[in-house]
């Protein structure tokens, strides 16, 4: 019998899922008996499903590849979970040793975070179930990559030492360094830079405060969620997998969430965070323009205006064209009407004219077709059309 | 009592059962092939710049309502959420509600379209087309059904243009900008949107897209594609997630100055309810004196019921209805049970008036 190659890649990927489950089963063993080689990997299933994914990916057609690739991100947390869920199980007592032990982890890890280390969750033992923690900052940064000629978590880059030396000290160290007076004959050039850095300071401090800020929800929710789960353990309804684990960990950290991007905290922690990006932006262009006039080339400038006067002139030639159409119109209808000339009608009968609904309205009275309400209040408002 | 009724043996057999679903998923990842969106046959009637009008080939069986209906989408997402699959189409079940449908997709703007106003989309584009299929169909005035933004649109050019509108639909359409659930409103508040447009020109897809997932971050970008997985060994049911995953970040940029204009006026100072909003002329609620229905979903996250419900008693009309749909921002459209009630009650409602 002649395979197709569909289903020479079905048997593959049946084969892979037998070894595979084998493999997870044989390593559950032996975590369970707390058997530990140096031999083994860090995280296994993870890593076996991540190189599953990373040789079948490049077969996956173009428009199904983004969202798989999203949900492998998401399958490697998850069998993160379940390593660590098995080997903590070997070591510990029993199941709320296990919880304990991750909240504890987690909340040691967003205590000890601070502005200017790494993103939050890295590094962390636990960080495939918390790294939904960073989605709206990493969003945020692919997002500010699209409109900035440079990565978006370049603020990193900022601040090696911050968490050392404390943000306050060092931004005032730098901000008084972009403070110097300039001088001399490239002052104005000195003065533009010294802004881009400052404002590039106001950036990183506004990506941290935003962080810091999901560092203590972050805190907070991981307490929730222990109470939480201790009250269903009293309630008699104990967690049954680890799905369900996880769908919990979601559901109470989107409440949370949702709580907490509704407080004036947080309002002023967007505003600054889109204002600060935007700011720093428009410096930047500011600079480029001013290198593409020096160099006699089109400036963003430049263009802009040339874009608002083309539809200005837009506007107004449709406005002349309606008008235009308008009395056409009007005029039609009142040739209708005219009264005709003895040698008229003796050469033709009175042609008979179809008045189309806009020509009826031409023809009355009023001409504006604007509500009289509209009109009426509006003494500039005329007939915009 | 322990709050984990869970055993290593337990989990390898979730991850087995997680490892199949994957598995089978490639399967009919691999044979899912194009996904289509915009299923009903449909012809282009006008253009402009990059506008589009469309009349949908109506069913020949149909006894047809003599009023067209026109569909004014938003401008922040692609219009063919409005007909996305066979079985999932507002646009179908309104043919087959006897309606004749129109529907503008308002394109891609792109930086040369930057000065947009909203008085050339709705005092010029969308009077154009309106224009347009009166002209085509002999009449003085047509339907016009709005949704989302598109909805506030079809109200501002109602209340300019009434002697043109005989009946208004408004699907999930805002009109207070500032209830207290509206999480939208309560970010943009403090952000300076003159140095927005004016450092960005066009304001990306991708920012919005951004703002949109950061409503519910963690289902959105996180347990919704682990939900996948329940589905993923039904091609049908693949390639609908799929399709819609094609919709949500098909965002097309949006021209400055109508951006600018719309967070200002709507959501910051809320003029469309308070007064004072000017697109063209004054835009007075008062004035939109024809008959309207307007539907909301009781689960938007999006636009808050609260903020559609504002309508009520703000109108100049005497002949108002309200339809509650209870379901989301998305489902009013694609779920089935809004296939079974939407569409077959806006056809109702516009039938017994003519």
């Amino acid at each position: 019998m002649r395979l197709s190659v569909t289903d020479t890649k079905n048997a593959w990927m049946e084969s892979w899922l037998e070894a595979q489950q084998s493999y997870w089963k044989s390593w559950a063993d032996l975590a369970r008996f707390g058997a530990k080689t140096p031999a083994m990997p860090k995280s296994p299933w993870a890593e076996g499903i991540d190189q599953w994914w990373q040789s079948l990916a490049p077969l996956a057609p173009p428009d199904g590849r983004a969202v798989f690739d999203k949900l492998m991100d998401m399958a490697k947390g998850y069998f993160g979970l379940a390593e660590r869920f098995v080997t903590d199980r070997a070591d510990k007592n029993d199941a709320m040793e296990v919880l304990n032990g991750w909240l504890e982890a987690m909340r040691q890890s967003w205590s000890a975070w601070r502005p200017g280390t790494a993103p939050l969750t890295a590094g962390n033992p636990l960080k495939d179930m918390m790294t939904f923690w960073d989605l709206p900052m990493d969003t945020w940064n692919r997002m500010a990559a699209n409109i900035m000629p440079m990565p978006g978590d370049f603020t990193q880059a900022f601040h090696p030492e911050g968490a050392a030396l404390g943000m306050g000290a060092l931004h005032e160290q730098m901000n008084r360094f972009l403070s110097i007076p300039a001088v001399g004959y490239t002052r104005e050039a000195q003065e533009q830079q010294q802004r881009l850095g400052q404002l590039a300071m106001d950036y990183a401090a506004a990506t941290q405060a935003y962080q810091m800020a999901f560092a203590k929800l972050a805190l907070e929710t991981t307490q929730k969620f222990q109470r939480a789960m201790l009250q269903e353990a009293e309630n008699g309804k104990p967690v049954g997998s680890l799905r369900e684990i996880y769908d919990r960990w979601v559901g109470l950290a989107e409440a949370a969430y949702a709580e907490f991007v509704m407080t004036d905290e947080y309002r002023a922690l967007y505003g600054r965070l889109v204002n600060s990006l935007l700011a720093l932006k428009a410096q930047m262009a500011r600079l480029v323009d001013e290198g593409l006039e020096a160099l006699h080339m089109p400036t963003h400038a430049e263009i802009s205006t040339l874009q608002r006067r083309q539809q200005e002139l837009r506007r107004e030639n449709l406005r002349l064209n309606k008008t235009l159409k308008g009395m056409q119109e009007q005029l039609t209808a009142l040739l209708a009407q005219a009264p005709q000339t003895p040698l008229e009608k003796s050469v033709k009968p009175a042609a008979k004219t179809i008045v189309k609904p806009a020509a009826k309205r031409a023809a009355a009275p009023k001409i504006a077709t604007r509500p009289a309400s509209a009109a009426s209040k509006s003494k500039s408002g005329g007939n915009k059309k | 009592m322990t709050p984990f009724d869970l055993t290593p043996e337990a989990v390898v057999e979730e991850l087995t059962r997680y490892g199949q679903k994957l598995t089978h998923g490639m399967k009919n990842l691999m044979e899912v092939g194009e996904i289509s969106t915009g299923v009903t046959p449909k012809t282009a009637v006008y253009s402009e710049d990059k506008l589009t009008l469309f009349r949908f080939n109506p069913p020949a069986e149909t006894v047809q309502n003599k009023v067209p209906l026109l569909i004014v989408y938003a401008l922040v997402n692609r219009p063919y959420m409005t007909d996305i699959q066979e079985n999932r189409s507002t646009v179908k079940g309104l043919l087959d509600a006897g309606q004749d449908v129109y529907l503008i997709d308002w394109g891609y703007p792109d930086r040369a379209d930057r000065y947009l106003s909203l008085d050339d989309y709705i005092n010029g584009y969308l009077d154009r087309c309106v224009d347009v299929i009166r002209e085509r169909h002999h009449l003085d005035q047509i339907n016009l059904l709005g949704i989302c933004q598109g909805g506030t649109f079809s109200l501002c050019y109602s209340a300019l243009h009434p002697d043109k509108v005989k009946n208004l639909v408004t699907m999930v359409t805002p009109v207070d900008f500032q209830t207290p659930d509206n999480m939208l409103s309560h970010w943009v508040r403090e952000v300076d949107v003159d140095l927005l447009v004016d450092t960005l020109g066009n304001v990306p897809g991708e920012m919005l897209n951004w703002t949109f997932l950061n409503l519910k971050p963690y289902q959105l970008m996180g347990q919704k594609y682990l939900g996948l997985l329940d589905t993923l060994d039904d091609p049908a049911a693949l390639k609908n997630f799929l399709r819609m995953e094609k919709w949500i970040f098909d965002s097309p940029d949006q021209a400055g100055e109508a951006f600018r204009q719309f967070i200002k006026d709507f959501y910051q100072q809320n003029k469309l309810l308070k007064g004072g909003l000017q697109i063209g002329a004054p835009v007075n609620l008062k004035g939109v004196t024809m008959p309207v229905l307007n539907i909301f979903a009781e689960q938007d996250h999006l636009v808050p019921p609260d903020a559609s419900r504002a309508m009520r008693g703000k109108l100049g009309t005497r002949d108002y209805t309200e339809l509650s749909f209870p379901g989301g921002h998305i489902g009013i459209y694609v779920s089935g049970k809004a296939q079974k009630t939407v569409p077959p009650a806006i056809g109702k409602w516009l039938n017994e008036r003519g």
